[in-house]
């Protein structure tokens, strides 16, 4: 008897293993496959290494760790411009080319009333383009033309680079770590799909602090998160404290 | 690659103003080292936070400097692997690591810490050259710091073969007859390196390499425990007062006898692991507990069906063909070896069935070079050869191709065949005697291409002559 | 590690270790250790390229090997080939055109079956820095001695005596070979025992690769 699908368990798969072996029961239909697998003829295998995962019904994707970015249409990505050449920008995402960002991608921009963006800004940016054969192309405006939160980023605060792991857990709805951040101290914070992270709080102090914590806690559970901010306010970092000159 | 932000910049410097680092650290604290050893005498490893760096040893015997017969020499060199920052390339040294290494040898041989005359063996004639080679693994900043620790352990550690003289014989024992002695060293020196902000008016040490990027300058002071200055370099755009140089230097005395306290330290956990038999190397000091870590012990592989398969493997697969070395004169200049495929533009079923081998091609395109009058008859041998090679390897268009040109393998299907019979042979073969008025036809011919094949893949690097199909067209001719 | 030449039915290899993510600064990196040799492996990629080296239907795959004593000459020029023919083989090059992977390869300590493990070291950073895959491919080192004694995975003294040493590489989808490398001179029986031995011995170091990333993959 074969087994059923809902048997299915996430499990470590390593590049070139069929999915075939990997899934009980039998499959119909449309399946989905997301990032890490590959289909080559009739075979499904997968090209990295991590943990494949399902969603209801047929969706399955693996999850693998990963440092380096490679740029997906519609990701919200924190760049840093690093050229001005004629009508765009260009800004450096961490993929392997530079993306290009247009002057009048901003909101309330005309060819008279030009962005105030200047080389080594920071900018939210979401990618509108991004395929293997082409430069990759940054919008920091939505199909409306409102900004929606894109733009240049403030000149406080501090960026981090770190995993996409990280990334994709701290943008994941409920996200416990950042809940109890906030409990205890007031921050902003922009999550780029890229591995950059930008935090800005009250003082550097507290800054460092945030950044500290979030870097730490990729592979946290929810007990050692909690110890880790009890912690981190023994030591002073929270609002009440007063800021030190 | 990736320049540091305006955001960022802004951010590292207002915190040193308020004298707070990133990782937490105090401004004068060091990352947290690790020293390890391995395996080899005189090999080292330095883990200065993220930073690493591999130092080695090695010795040779070679002939003294004129100027100095006594002395053996030592050999410092610094390299900056690409794998330590997309910055580094492989190969050339940059400026960046040109002054490391400068840095480095003033530190480590002019102090003269390695006594270089207790290294002759011969005076004029034989010495020993130390050689040693420091890799810089991971680059988070202060290289050159943690390239002195790894050096100064590295030379500690390092024993040499032990060698007698007597009258005129010089013997160099190996490892097993004698033990190998050490080397002698003086003093360990150790680098502390400062970075300056603000106009020189804060200064960090043991700077990361973002703290790097925003820093005005830099000041490397090199001492020892016998409070010793042996190195002193101030780089970068800055003005620095001299009680600045003197407060750096009392803090270097800190932080150096800190340094060579660790050295001392790892030096000796090594020794007592060898002396009492214990596992040592760096695979000993992998933290074991670590995910990211495995290790599975010496394991058996069962080899009983091994002369099985073999056996069966010998019956079922064809041999190689024995290929005739066997030279043939054919004329002056022109040589042949085999006899090349057979010839399949004879009978159009026969392209499947042609032959892989290709060692007669492949010896007749080596007469080319030979070739001096002919070259007409024998480039139309080699486009024959050519042409049968296509027509061999495109029913196996997954084979690799030897062409002289390497193109990417392609599946394609797309590549049409052609074959050519015997009349067009003749014809072909018996051009040298033609008319240009009965070759103008032929042009002409080529000027029609009803069908164009594409030669991808094999155009050769002498020429690139493309095949037109001449099928219809030859045939036409009277 | 030798085996006995009455009683030819086994033959042991050394204890195989990893380190993964080991430097902060790559995208992958791992050190790989077979017995006493140990080589390290960066991966960076995929990344920018310089314009005459872009290629534009693929990653341009670069490889460089650091020996640890001494300058970079043409035994490591070749040694630098052979692990770039090997990578290029089982990276998915095609997805990422005009971008480049490098891959650099350095020597820790060498004992004995430098080739394997470097070919091993690479493939194990690759997968670390997530870089698409075909398959993953494992390299083994085998010797013939005197007598046909079979001894795989040999020292570097144990080398010194040989007739015959193989280094193979094997992909894990397929089982087939990828690249090999021999020195010195044997039948073509032997030649084939050898083969099979490797092929064997790659089994176990790929039944390494998937212990290790379970381990490293065990903390949610």
């Amino acid at each position: 008897m074969a087994a059923s699908m809902d048997d299915f368990e996430p499990r470590v798969v390593l590049p070139g293993d069929s999915l075939m072996g990997h899934i009980p029961g039998e499959l119909h239909g449309k399946m989905t496959l997301g990032p890490g697998l590959r289909q080559d003829e009739t075979k499904i295998f997968s090209t990295k290494a991590g943990i494949l995962k399902r969603k209801n019904p047929h969706t399955f994707w693996i999850d693998c760790h990963q440092k380096r970015y490679v740029p997906a249409k519609g990701d919200k990505v924190l760049g840093v411009v690093t050229q001005k050449a004629g009508d765009v920008f260009r800004v450096d995402i961490g993929g392997q080319s530079q993306a290009i960002l247009s002057y009048l991608a901003f909101e309330g921009a005309t060819k008279r009333n030009r962005p105030n963006v200047q080389v080594g800004d920071v900018v939210y940016a979401k990618l509108l383009v991004a395929n293997r054969d082409m430069e990759p192309e940054l919008v920091c405006i939505d199909s409306s033309g409102r900004s929606q939160g894109l733009g240049v980023v403030g000149s406080d605060g501090f960026m981090f680079r770190c995993t996409l792991g990280l990334v994709r857990r701290l943008l994941l709805k409920d996200c416990p770590m950042l809940k109890f951040l906030g409990e205890k101290i007031s921050y902003e914070i922009a999550i780029g799909m890229n591995g950059r992270i930008w935090v800005r709080a009250k003082s550097i102090h507290t800054t460092i602090a945030v950044v500290t914590a979030l870097t730490n806690c990729e592979f946290m559970s929810e007990d050692d998160m909690k110890k880790m901010l009890r912690k981190l306010v023994a030591a002073g970092f929270h609002d009440s404290r007063p800021k030190p000159n | 690659m990736t320049a540091l932000s305006n955001l960022e910049e802004d951010f590292i410097l207002k915190a040193i103003e308020e004298s707070k680092r990133l990782d937490g650290r105090q401004p004068y604290d060091y990352r947290r080292t690790k020293i390890e050893f391995g395996v080899e005498r005189g090999c080292c490893m330095v883990h200065m936070g993220d930073t690493r760096i591999l130092a080695q040893v090695s010795c040779e015997v070679v002939e003294p400097k004129e100027n100095r017969p006594n002395e053996g020499q030592l050999f410092v060199n610094l390299e900056l692997s690409p794998m330590a920052s997309t910055t580094f390339e492989a190969g050339r040294l940059s400026d960046y690591g040109i002054e490391l290494n400068r840095l480095l040898e003033r530190t480590v041989k002019d102090s003269r810490a390695v006594d270089v005359e207790s290294l002759c063996i011969v005076a004029g004639e034989k010495v020993w050259k130390i050689r040693l080679d420091v890799h810089v693994l991971n680059h988070d900043g202060n290289i050159l710091d943690s390239a002195c620790i790894a050096a100064l352990a590295a030379l500690s550690h390092f024993r040499r073969p032990d060698v007698t003289v007597i009258g005129e014989s010089v013997t160099i024992h190996s490892p097993q007859d004698r033990d190998p002695v050490p080397l002698n060293v003086h003093h360990i020196p150790v680098c502390v390196t400062f970075a300056f902000y603000h106009k020189g008016k804060r200064l960090l040490v043991d700077p990361t390499e973002k703290e790097e990027k925003v820093m005005e300058g830099t000041m490397v002071v090199g001492m020892n425990v016998h409070r010793e200055l042996c190195t002193m370099q101030v780089t970068g755009s800055m003005l620095i007062l001299k009680e600045q140089i003197i407060r750096c230097c009392q803090i270097g005395v800190v932080k150096v006898s800190e340094l060579t306290e660790l050295i001392k330290q790892a030096l000796e956990k090594d020794k007592t692991a060898r002396a009492e038999g214990k596992k040592f190397g760096f695979a000993e000091s992998h933290p074991k507990k670590s995910i990211t870590s495995k290790v599975i012990p010496e394991q058996t592989l069962d080899t009983s069906d091994v002369e099985d398969e073999v056996s069966r493997i010998m019956e079922t697969a064809e041999l190689p063909e024995q290929v005739s070395s066997k030279l043939e004169i054919k004329k002056p200049g022109l040589g042949q070896i085999g006899d090349g495929l057979t010839n399949s533009w004879l009978d159009d079923g026969d392209a499947d069935e042609a032959e892989e081998e290709e060692n007669g091609n492949s010896k007749e395109e080596d007469e080319m070079e030979g070739a001096i009058g002919s070259e007409d008859e024998d480039e139309e041998e080699e486009e024959e050869e050519e042409e049968k090679k296509m027509i061999v390897t495109k029913p196996k268009a997954k084979d690799k191709r030897k062409g002289k040109s390497k193109a990417y393998v392609s599946d394609s299907e797309e590549e049409e065949t052609f074959t050519l019979d015997n009349a067009d042979l003749d014809v072909i073969q018996g051009t040298k005697s033609q008319k240009l008025s009965e070759e103008l036809d032929l042009t002409a011919a080529l000027k029609k291409p009803s069908d164009k094949t594409k030669s991808r893949g094999n155009t050769r690097a002498k020429g690139g002559k493309k095949k037109w199909k001449k099928e219809q067209n030859i045939k036409d001719r009277p | 590690m030798t085996s006995n030449p009455e009683n030819n039915s086994s033959v042991e290899i050394r204890p195989i270790g990893s380190l993964q993510s080991c430097i902060s600064k790559p995208d992958g990196s791992a050190v790989f250790t077979q017995g006493d040799t140990s080589v390290m492996a960066a991966v960076y990629g995929p990344g920018d390229v310089k314009p005459n080296k872009a290629l534009m239907d693929k990653a341009t795959v670069t490889v460089t090997y650091k020996p640890k004593i001494g300058i970079s000459g043409v035994r490591e020029k070749a040694l630098e080939r052979m692990i770039r023919n090997t990578c290029e083989t089982v990276l998915l090059t095609t997805l990422f055109p005009r971008s480049s992977v490098d891959i650099i390869v350095q020597e820790i300590q060498d004992a004995g079956a430098l080739l394997a493990c470097s070919i091993n070291a690479a493939c194990l950073a690759m997968i670390n820095a997530g870089i698409p895959m075909k398959c993953t491919v494992a390299a083994s080192c085998c010797m013939m001695g005197k007598d046909e004694e079979l001894i795989m995975d040999p020292t570097k003294e144990q080398t010194k005596d040989a007739e015959c040493v193989l280094t193979s590489a094997i992909d894990s989808s397929a089982h087939s070979l990828i690249a090999s490398s021999m020195q010195g001179s044997c039948s073509v029986e032997q030649y084939h025992k050898l083969m099979s031995v490797c092929q064997k011995a790659c089994d176990k170091v790929f039944e390494f690769y998937r212990e290790a990333m379970e381990r490293t993959l065990s903390k949610p």
